[in-house]
């Protein structure tokens, strides 16, 4: 049988009209391109640069060494110590961003007046560039002329300026403050939006039922919430394991490695140490950890989807 | 087009649920072909391989004897009207009506005289300029109706067009796509799962199930002459009523018997089932069928009256009897209560009689 | 009951100025700053409200693309790198454009086919497209720049549109498939037995009952582009093809500049993004859900 005969029984078989196979292929060319050319060869060629020794400035002698990048990725306490401090920043994002937004659904899901005011309003940082958001938190915690120390000087909460971001103790955190700030308005819109179809019936049958306010919480809205919950956390965790911008904008990694993150190490390991090898071994070993995490949160937080 | 036709047509999915199982059907031009099942049973699949808009598994599909199954859906000569209508919601009633005739490329003096004469057929030139939002459902089913009209197509489709409407309006509906079919003298194919609607509107019914055509024929020798049981279930309402018997041979020849009731067969029926004494049968008695002035006593059902619900000139009766409840027709003119105990003569020229195991007619199969 | 209401709209109330000060003061603050002088948004503790305001800093970023100095005397504190900003809102504004019209090319058709036409490899088609974002752009820096520097396009804006087209695509399809999905399937029925082709189908039926999404997904895109800032680090060196991020980015780097200057580039760096995103905001929630149908 012709390979012609074979492919239309194929197509038949699984109830496909060949001018409808024709068509979609055609649809699909210009994206495949796209995706192919431009995102699935950087994928592939990474993990290739990884498996060797890569130095930039040695760019004559480089050698094949398996999973030898990886092997020393994880011989580093750099490494390791990167990997604590982007798991702090990102458990730490992730539950202030899921309660904030909580908050902030919930009281958007009332209605009164200037509810549209303050939804809009939320837009704005969502809307900003990291740059500009680190660029403007980086002015408020400002040592010298900051408005953090102006305002609590002011309100007589200290007794003279202090230091924020070059305080080791505290820069993780200011980054955590900067970065939940601007994630928290797209959480919030997606918490809303599953808020919104929870029926409302739902919440009558528990009022004659008896619930107040708070058992209503507790028992209507969020068992209804899970799956939103679960998209949201998956969602923010991955983003705030691979956050880079506002680690280069605010601090640079510093002071003294406070923030020095594994996104922030992969930077300086490609592009300062020029050490390719070992930087796209990192970043797959973070690829990695994205996926296990989802995974994780996933499990956790219950199969339904 | 004159002619459809179905060779040994199959379709199956990919998880191996078999919506078509070996479909012979030639549709005759100009016929108003009804194609009659519950749902699932491959009815709307079948429309669908005439639209190209399903694909053809297995066998032939020819329009004039050319097999079309590779031919593209925009390219057929087929009008279809979809049950939820399908209108689009972004172009007004004379644009939803003119589209096909755009598509097409006829020129747009034909397509306003044709969407206009349409329009006023269907009394919905007030509405030429309105949204298909602003619509009620009668209407935006007569835009429907308009829209596969204009194109004048060799064959006209119907995917269950009446299902959405209220009842007043399916009944005066029905009338106007019967009279509609008249005018326009073209091929009709209709889906319905309403066996009142294909018994009214059919020059042929083809009834289905599973997948697998259980009779064709018209409405008259589906429900005269049904093939098997569950045909004669499927259309008549009240549904047809079933006692599991056996077929014996006494003095006065052969005759029906379960249990305690012995059912005498007229002549007719005794010759064709001459053969077939022994076998276990079940009869088959429709509600209409009751003799009302006969008063012979070898062929009637002795029961207590469970329910009585008069509707119009008649009267619906349930019965209990034989442990099982039935329910007859009979006019206003039998006095009776419920409880009161009577005894119904059958009319036992149409006693249907089925193979019990196959489901088969069994006075059909041996004329 | 008339007291527990009223406890409930002051609850309400406290909740409201509660989140529009979170979410608002430090961009009021950015703007405040930089309508004030240097000196006023230095002292300690720093003046909260302009007064009065100034446009200094705004005519010193317009000053600085001409090349012309400005006449308060704060020429020492303006980075070097200033003058750059214009042309860079010129880069950002082109690379954006170009984005957003190469994505809907790109992504329209997919979604279609992958939302409404039964074919082999749909379920694939899908995964892979969702998985090429899962990596991390750090990540892809890398083998881009390797991949850019070979087709000559470094350091042009040609390489961002690339970078940003690939990066923005698996959203779209994805935004716009389930925007698709929930168009009833008859539609699409009725145009083919119309005469539509598949093509004609979408172009003529599901695109312009599209708009919402369509919508949504050019702010995402738009938002995207003008908003990135590690390939834009990587890929652009010099005025030619840098970009918003990157200028002001480069101003906070540079200590001696005046805080007023950099707080007045932040506010010129958001304007186009906030107000999009002001303007379309009902679009937003429409294209993060599947849309309904109307008629």
């Amino acid at each position: 049988m012709s390979v012609q005969a074979l492919g239309r029984r194929w197509l038949a078989r699984h109830s496909v009209a060949p001018s409808d196979q024709r068509s979609a292929m055609l649809l699909l060319t210009p994206m495949m391109l796209v995706l192919l050319a431009v995102a699935v060869f950087p994928v592939l060629y990474s993990f290739w640069t990884s498996l060797f020794d890569i130095h930039l400035t040695r760019m004559n002698s480089v050698s094949f060494v398996g999973l030898g990048n990886y092997i020393q990725t994880f011989r580093d306490p750099m490494f390791w110590a990167a990997v604590e401090r982007t798991a702090w920043f990102t458990v730490v994002s992730v539950l202030a961003i899921m309660v904030i937004a909580t908050l902030m659904a919930l009281l958007l899901n009332q209605e009164f007046p200037g509810r549209r005011i303050l939804s809009t309003a939320l837009l704005i940082p969502w809307a900003i560039p990291y740059v500009v958001d680190g660029l403007m938190w980086k002015w408020i915690y400002d040592s010298g002329y900051g408005a953090l120390n102006g305002l609590l000087l002011q309100l007589g909460v200290i007794g003279q300026y202090m230091v924020w971001l070059g305080d080791t103790h505290k820069t993780l955190a200011l980054i955590c403050n900067a970065f939940v700030w601007k994630e928290v308005p797209l959480a919030t819109i997606l918490l809303l939006v599953t808020m919104k179809s929870i029926p409302s019936d739902l919440y009558a049958a528990a009022r004659v039922d008896g619930a107040n306010l708070w058992s209503r919480f507790v028992h209507v809205t969020l068992p209804a919430m899970r799956p939103g919950f679960m998209l949201v956390m998956i969602y923010e965790a991955m983003m705030a394991v691979r956050h880079f911008d506002l680690f280069f904008i605010l601090t640079e990694g510093g002071p003294a490695d406070a923030s020095h993150v594994l996104s922030w190490h992969i930077y300086v390991e490609t592009f300062r140490n020029l050490s390719f090898g070992t930087g796209a071994a990192v970043a797959y070993v973070l690829a990695l950890a994205t996926f296990a995490m989802s995974y994780a949160i996933i499990r956790l937080l219950g199969k339904r989807l | 087009m004159a002619q459809i036709e179905f060779q040994q047509v199959g379709k199956q999915y990919a998880n191996g649920h078999v919506a078509l199982d070996n479909l012979n059907l030639q549709i005759k031009d100009k016929e108003f072909l009804v194609l009659l099942g519950p749902s699932g049973c491959g009815k709307s699949t079948t429309l669908n391989m005439i639209a190209g808009l399903e694909e053809v598994t297995q066998g032939s599909l020819r329009f004039d004897d050319v097999e079309v199954n590779a031919l593209p859906a925009h390219r057929r000569d087929v009008a279809m009207v979809f049950q939820s209508y399908a209108l689009y919601p972004h172009k007004n009633v004379y644009d939803n009506i003119a589209f096909g005739l755009r598509m097409r490329k006829y020129p747009q003096q034909e397509i306003d005289a044709r969407v206009r004469k349409a329009a006023q057929s269907l009394e919905i030139e007030h509405l030429l300029d309105r949204r298909p939002g602003q619509l009620s459902g009668g209407q935006r089913q007569r835009v429907a109706l308009g829209r596969a009209m204009v194109r004048q197509p060799a064959v006209f489709l119907m995917d269950e067009p009446l299902s959405n409407l209220d009842a007043a309006l399916r009944v005066s509906m029905r009338a106007s796509i019967k009279a509609l079919h008249q005018s326009m003298q073209t091929t009709f194919v209709y889906v319905t799962h309403d066996q009142a609607e294909a018994l009214t509107l059919a020059d042929r019914i083809v009834v289905m199930r599973q997948g697998v055509v259980q009779q064709i024929g018209s409405p008259d020798d589906i429900y005269e002459r049904p093939a098997n049981k569950f045909v004669a279930n499927f259309l008549g309402s009240p549904p047809i009523n079933f006692i599991d018997g056996v077929l014996m041979q006494g003095e006065r020849g052969l005759h029906f018997r379960s249990g305690d009731l012995s059912l005498a067969l007229d002549d007719e029926t005794q010759r064709l089932l001459a053969g077939c004494s022994g076998r276990a049968v079940s009869a088959g008695i429709r509600a209409e069928d009751i003799d009302e002035h006969g008063e012979s006593t070898d062929c009637s059902l002795t029961g207590d009256i469970a329910s009585l619900l008069p509707v119009g000139s008649d009267q619906f009766i349930g019965l209990q009897c034989l442990g099982q409840s039935m329910f007859f027709r009979v006019g206003k003119e039998l006095s009776c209560k419920v409880g009161e105990r009577v005894s119904l003569s059958i009319n036992r020229r149409r006693l249907h009689l089925f193979d019990q195991a196959s489901g088969v007619n069994l006075k059909a199969q041996n004329a | 009951m008339s007291s527990s209401l009223l406890f409930k709209r002051l609850a309400l109330l406290a909740g409201s100025i509660v989140m529009l000060l979170y979410v608002l003061a430090p961009v009021a603050w950015l703007l405040s700053s930089s309508l004030q002088r240097e000196a006023d948004i230095t002292s300690i503790p720093p003046h909260w409200i302009p007064h009065p305001p100034t446009l200094s800093s705004f005519k010193a970023i317009v000053a600085a693309s001409t090349g012309t100095a400005p006449d308060d005397g704060n020429a020492a504190f303006i980075p070097s790198t200033a003058q750059y900003l214009l042309p860079a809102l010129r880069n950002s504004l082109v690379v954006a454009a170009a984005v957003v019209l190469l994505n809907l090319l790109v992504s329209v058709p997919a979604a279609y086919a992958m939302a409404k036409i039964r074919y082999i490899g749909r379920d694939l088609s899908v995964y892979f497209m969702l998985a090429t974002r899962v990596i991390p752009d750090i990540a892809l820096v890398v083998p881009f720049f390797l991949f850019v520097r070979k087709l000559g396009l470094l350091d042009s804006v040609g390489s961002l549109i690339i970078t940003y087209l690939a990066i923005t695509v698996p959203f779209s399809v994805f935004m716009l498939l389930s925007y698709f999905e929930s168009l009833p399937d008859e539609l699409d029925k009725a145009a083919r037995v119309d005469g539509c082709s598949r093509i004609q189908a979408l172009l003529k039926v599901f695109l312009p009952l599209a708009v919402p999404s369509l919508v949504a997904v050019i702010m995402f895109t738009f938002l995207t582009s003008w908003n990135e800032f590690l390939f834009a680090l990587m890929f652009t060196q010099t005025a030619a093809s840098q970009t918003v991020p990157i200028i002001v980015a480069s101003f906070t780097s540079d200590f001696t500049t005046s805080f007023s200057f950099i707080n007045a580039a932040g506010v010129v760096a958001i304007v186009p993004p906030v107000i999009i995103a002001v303007v379309f905001e009902r679009y937003i929630v429409s294209g993060l859900t599947a849309g309904a149908v109307k008629g």
